[in-house]
């Protein structure tokens, strides 16, 4: 009997060369990818976690089992009822923002799996498609008991079909990296830089929050979600490595562009809920922590191993770990009905964690909490009050990434506009204004909410916003946890009325 | 006709839409910057207007200004430029 190390190379490398079709009829470069390489140049290509079909078969079965019997364990509807109010709502962020976009991943994965350029990578991305229908089921399995008992958990699910701001930047990242992109570049911006660099990470801070939050059913999806990530992330390097002896800078562009790009939307997802919807005793580490112990040092070691140089903007990203997602989250709560989960303010225990971990600029961001919580001490708490705690102007976005302007910090914002071919563009920082330049053609006529309320197609009114065009009701639309009645908001009260 | 302009006031966490008319003036364009923003920030009675750069007079108009539909402002502390 043959051992796996005797036949899995025979397994792996399938090719033959064409000799009654054309090698680019069969590869053509708009899907395949550039440069175009005869396949002399991609035949060594090799993927550093080997599997067959058998053994992915049989790992997963077990891993599906570990996911279900901890399910059934200790993740029923009543185990999650007892969960912190603060990280319920990281799950509601992360139940709407995983699925589907995971299922993008099938499709991205499936470009690789009919045009990439060697058959081990084929089949890798065969197996990483498999991974992502699995990454798609289960969360919404896991999470569909929870449909009916909060209407939140609910409205989730159509997060993706609306045109809710955060799902309209969503999309304009997704679509774009993983479903429009050819199989090179998929393989360089999503395998590579969303997944090695960020995501299969994220797991692993994920896992490690669901843990101290007491949520063992989400750390057994996440954890298990990871270990397939730790693979098929891998997909990406052996495509760098051959990409980089004949277009280095070609590389280079996908890197700055796919990175800054993933730290926009990562640095919300996880900063909101590392530093703010994760209670104060169970947090094991800032979201700065977890980026430079994590993401930051081990990307800038495998960039060093393919020749590759840190993007051009890596100060504002250092800057930015030390503020983006706090004016984010701050801007978020304050405008939270426009979003499907509820908020906190910090307390001050909170707000000197705050401090102690971002003492740079906590001294602005604090004067904005300390400002929200004096509206709530005006108005009193209570649910009818939400909305007079609630911004009523329209907020802006960045035409590029679509998210809000909140680049820079309270006293700089880095808001630039560029005027061309008769057109106005504003970007929240110069990254995504560069990004912009370099490929006009694809964003130039791109609306965003803005431009969509100005032009009429978006109502101009924040209520119907909300319901017409986000397609939130008053059960769904975010709301603050505690509607204002925070214990040490009305000791604070009492204490200065007694002055 | 409105003129849509992005607003950005010191010491706030995000821009925000501010709908001007070209006869008022940048000093009432502020204070609704200030107003529309006043969840985050507290009102600061001294101010500073600026537009591309630079500070504007406060008496002047938004047409005096320049101020054309999708340009940026931003209002300061005074003292601050």
């Amino acid at each position: 009997m043959l051992s796996r190390e005797e036949w899995l190379p025979l397994a792996r490398k399938l090719d033959w060369d064409f000799t009654y079709v054309r090698e680019d009829e069969v590869f053509p470069q708009v899907i395949s990818g550039h440069p175009w390489l005869p396949h002399s140049e991609w035949k060594e290509w090799e993927e550093s976690f080997k599997t067959s079909y058998r053994e992915y078969v049989d790992n997963q079965y077990e891993k599906d089992m570990a996911v279900y019997a901890v399910r059934d364990a200790v993740g029923r509807l009543e185990n999650i009822q007892k969960l912190a109010a603060p990280w319920m709502n990281s799950l509601k962020l992360h139940a709407a923002a995983l699925p589907l976009a995971e299922f993008t991943g099938v499709i991205g994965s499936l470009r690789g799996a009919r045009f990439g350029r060697d058959s081990a990578w084929r089949t890798m991305s065969t197996f990483g498609a498999l991974d992502e229908y699995r990454h798609t089921q289960i969360p919404l399995l896991l999470f569909h008991q929870l449909v009916r008992w909060d209407a939140q958990f609910d409205w989730a699910h159509k997060f993706y079909h609306t045109n809710n701001w955060f799902a309209v930047a969503s999309r304009h990242f997704f679509d774009e990296l993983i479903l429009g992109q050819s199989a090179i570049e998929f393989a360089i911006g999503a395998n590579f830089v969303l997944e090695t660099g960020f995501t299969n990470l994220q797991f692993v801070g994920l896992a490690s929050l669901a843990r101290e939050s007491s949520d063992h059913m989400f750390e057994r999806m996440v954890t298990s979600i990871q270990t397939d990530e730790a693979r098929h992330a891998q997909i990406g390097h052996p495509v760098i490595a051959v990409v980089m002896k004949h277009d280095p800078e070609y590389v280079q562009y996908l890197l700055d562009k796919w990175f800054w790009r993933s730290w926009r939307l990562f640095s919300i997802l996880t900063g909101v809920s590392t530093d703010y919807l994760t209670a104060l005793d169970q947090r094991p580490y800032s979201f700065k922590e977890f980026m430079e112990e994590w993401i930051i040092d081990q990307f800038l070691r495998t960039l060093d191993e393919f020749g590759l140089k840190k993007p051009w903007y890596w100060h504002i990203v250092e800057d930015e770990l030390d503020i983006y997602h706090h004016m984010i989250y701050a801007s978020a709560y304050t405008y939270r009905a426009t979003l499907w989960f509820d908020f906190v303010i910090p307390s001050p225990a909170e707000r000197k964690w705050l401090r102690q971990k971002y003492p740079k600029y906590w001294d602005d961001m604090d004067a904005v909490w300390e400002q929200v919580s004096e509206r709530w001490r005006t108005v009193g708490p209570g649910a009818a009050n939400e909305l007079k705690v609630h911004g009523t102007a329209l907020p802006t976005f960045c035409d590029l990434c679509q998210l809000p302007l909140s680049g820079g910090t309270p006293r700089k914002n880095t808001a630039n506009v560029l005027a061309k071919d008769g057109r106005k563009y504003i970007f929240c920082s110069e990254p995504c204004r560069w990004i912009f330049l370099r490929e006009p053609e694809r964003y130039a006529n791109h609306k965003d909410l803005v431009k969509r309320v100005l032009s009429g197609e978006a109502p101009t009114q924040l209520s119907e916003l909300l319901t017409e065009y986000f397609r939130l009701t008053p059960e769904t639309w975010g709301k603050d946890v505690h509607n204002g009645a925070y214990d040490w908001l009305a000791a604070s009260k009492a204490s200065s009325a007694q002055r | 006709m409105a003129i849509p302009l992005y607003g950005f006031l010191e010491g706030d966490t995000l821009g925000l839409l501010v709908l001007a008319e070209e006869g008022e003036t940048v000093l009432d364009l502020a204070r609704k910057l200030q107003d529309a923003a006043s969840l985050r920030v507290a009102r600061n009675d001294k101010i500073a207007f600026v537009y591309n750069g630079k500070a504007i007079e406060l008496g002047l108009t938004v047409a005096q200004a320049g101020l054309q539909a999708s340009d940026r402002f931003e209002v300061i502390g005074k003292g601050k430029l």
